[in-house]
């Protein structure tokens, strides 16, 4: 084997040990752990239980819990791959962690690697725990057959999310006041993209934002995986395409903030 | 040999503003180098400069015949930097940590090693966030030793230490001068400088004044010896012997020898004392001290 490939073996293997630390570090800080794990599934508990039983009529009669278990996943990767993000690289940057790490022979992409790949689990393991309550505790209607869709959309909108956040980062000055920042925008983009009640009745100009924004077509997409109507594999297009061009703009204000942290002048 | 370091005429400017004017300097492997100065002195800036954190204006800067403006990867391996309060991954425990940050080396070494060195041992369960300031610092300094530098930057490594932390960690940075690697430290205070370097260079206002050993620097060798010491109540500076080439002064209730030659003069003195009965209270004989130098070299800012 060539040097190259050792090298780049090397360097595979020590992304993949970030992602582990990184880990260790989300579970083990409870602050973090519990705030964005524990708050999307408190409102799934709270509207499942509210809603039990009911139907949205303007979707064809599709009950509310076929509606809230997605919108709430949808919900619970932008606090994780967004909010939470944002939040922890901010930080990085403000007390000198990332000051710390760039002397070191650690490349900057494994870094990049460690905290997206360390918020592709969390986001899992948070979406395996609503799925199953959502499935067993209020019986939302799952289809297996569109688990590849569900699959992709929420790897993408997780990557987008998760990549704006860090492209964000770079503009938060200070980590305390990220937080109401955040929700400035989170909480609006929440009320207009169909997950915690459905947008009916609203203009269309307003759904024609929401839908060009990441958390609809994220909701949206992960919504067809428990609609009667939906086929074959669950991939929808327009959900994946607006996701993916997230994804690119996402990456290029990654790319560029991480210019920034580590700026030479 | 080459040099670990090697800067010649380096300039940073911001703006108009001209932080580093034409510095040079050099510092031999396995060599303690301490850059000393006042606050604004440009300091901060010539050693961000080594680090690859800025890039020089104008000049030549080679750390370990490396440009460090590249940022190479061969370079980063070879280097440790302590900086001033950096954060860290406070939920992962110090064990964790090293083998965290050893991971990022070809050659890392071992932890409990490490640890050892730097006698953070007792902690090595002990999450980031529950080391007391002392421990913190000591793990920065673990953290920038685990890839085996061979150059190591340290950035007034022993600020808020008590002094008896000072002392240890003045020990294991001798000790680690006896592993063959070279330091560059910046610090505030004068003992420090004077217990550990080899070679000390002074900045003042973006330039090196002053350059030696701590006992050559600003011909500290050859400044007069100070001699001090009380005379008891009825003897008079006129009834001591005759010191040629002394000055003789009162200093409150001490007489001060102000002499070139020490030996001579405390021999007079003391010959005298011992002849005549006299007790010569609270003798001394003293270089100027490194910060008598320090302070003539940057205009005596008490």
């Amino acid at each position: 084997m060539s040097a190259a490939t050792l090298a780049w073996r090397r360097d595979v293997a020590l992304a993949a040990h970030q992602v582990r630390y990184e880990q260790r570090s989300f579970w083990r800080n409870r602050r973090r752990s519990i705030s964005n794990i524990a708050f999307p599934l408190m409102f799934l508990v709270v509207f499942g239980g509210l809603q039990h039983g009911e139907r949205i009529g303007a979707r064809h009669d599709l009950p509310f819990i076929d509606f809230y278990v997605p919108g709430i996943v949808a919900y619970s990767i932008m606090v994780l791959a967004f909010g939470n993000l944002a939040i922890a690289v901010a930080a990085a940057r403000t007390n000198g962690l990332l000051k710390r790490l760039r002397p070191t022979p650690l490349p900057d992409w494994a870094y990049v690697v460690g905290i997206v790949g360390s918020t592709l689990l969390a986001v899992a393991i948070a979406s395996a725990l609503l799925l199953a309550i959502g499935v067993a505790g209020y019986g939302a209607h799952l289809r297996l057959a569109t688990l590849p869709g569900l699959l992709l959309t929420a790897v993408l909108g997780t990557v987008a999310f998760a990549t704006l956040a860090i492209g964000i980062s770079a503009r938060i000055s200070s980590p305390d006041s990220a937080a109401p920042l955040l929700a400035i925008v989170t909480l609006p983009m929440s009320f207009i993209s169909d997950v915690f009640f459905p947008l009916t009745g609203a203009p269309h100009w307003l759904t024609d934002v929401a839908r060009s924004l990441p958390l609809r077509p994220l909701a949206d997409g992960l919504a067809a995986a428990f609609d009667p109507r939906t086929h074959g594999a669950g991939l929808q297009g327009a959900d994946l395409r607006t996701l993916a061009i997230w994804c690119i703009i996402g990456g290029v204000m990654m790319v560029r903030s991480l210019g920034a942290l580590s700026a030479r002048d | 040999m080459d040099h670990a370091i090697d800067v010649c005429d380096l300039h940073k400017s911001y703006g108009t503003v001209e932080a580093v004017r034409g510095v040079s300097f050099a510092v031999p492997p396995g060599a303690v180098f301490c850059l000393l100065g006042p606050n604004g002195a440009g300091k901060t800036t010539t050693t961000e400069i080594l680090e690859g954190h800025r890039l020089p204006t104008r000049g030549r800067v080679r750390v370990l015949g490396h440009d460090p403006a590249r940022g190479q990867r061969a370079l980063r391996e070879r280097v440790g930097v302590v900086l001033q309060s950096c954060g860290i991954q406070d939920d992962l425990t110090v064990g964790e940590l090293l083998e965290m940050y050893g991971r990022y080396y070809r050659r890392p070494r071992p932890a409990a090693e490490v640890v050892e060195l730097v006698e953070l041992r007792a902690s090595l369960a002990t999450r980031a966030a529950a080391l007391s300031g002392g421990q913190r610092r000591r793990l920065d300094l673990a953290l920038a030793l685990v890839g085996d530098p061979d150059l190591l930057f340290l950035d007034e490594p022993t600020t808020g230490f008590d002094p008896h932390a000072r002392r240890q960690a003045w020990s294991t940075i001798r000790s680690l001068c006896s592993l063959g690697k070279t330091v560059f430290l910046t610090t505030h205070f004068m003992d420090e400088a004077q217990s550990l370097a080899d070679q000390v260079a002074v900045m003042v206002a973006g330039r090196v004044v002053a350059c030696g050993s701590p006992q050559t620097l600003g011909g500290r060798d050859a400044l007069p010896t100070e001699i001090r010491f009380r005379l008891p109540d009825g003897v008079g500076l006129g009834s001591l012997p005759a010191l040629p080439g002394a000055a003789l002064s009162r200093e409150g209730a001490a007489v001060l020898v102000t002499t070139g030659q020490g030996v001579l003069a405390t021999q007079a003195l003391t010959a005298w004392a011992l002849e005549r009965g006299v007790s010569l209270a609270g003798f001394t004989v003293a270089q100027p001290t490194l910060e008598d130098v320090y302070l003539a070299l940057t205009g005596g800012v008490w």
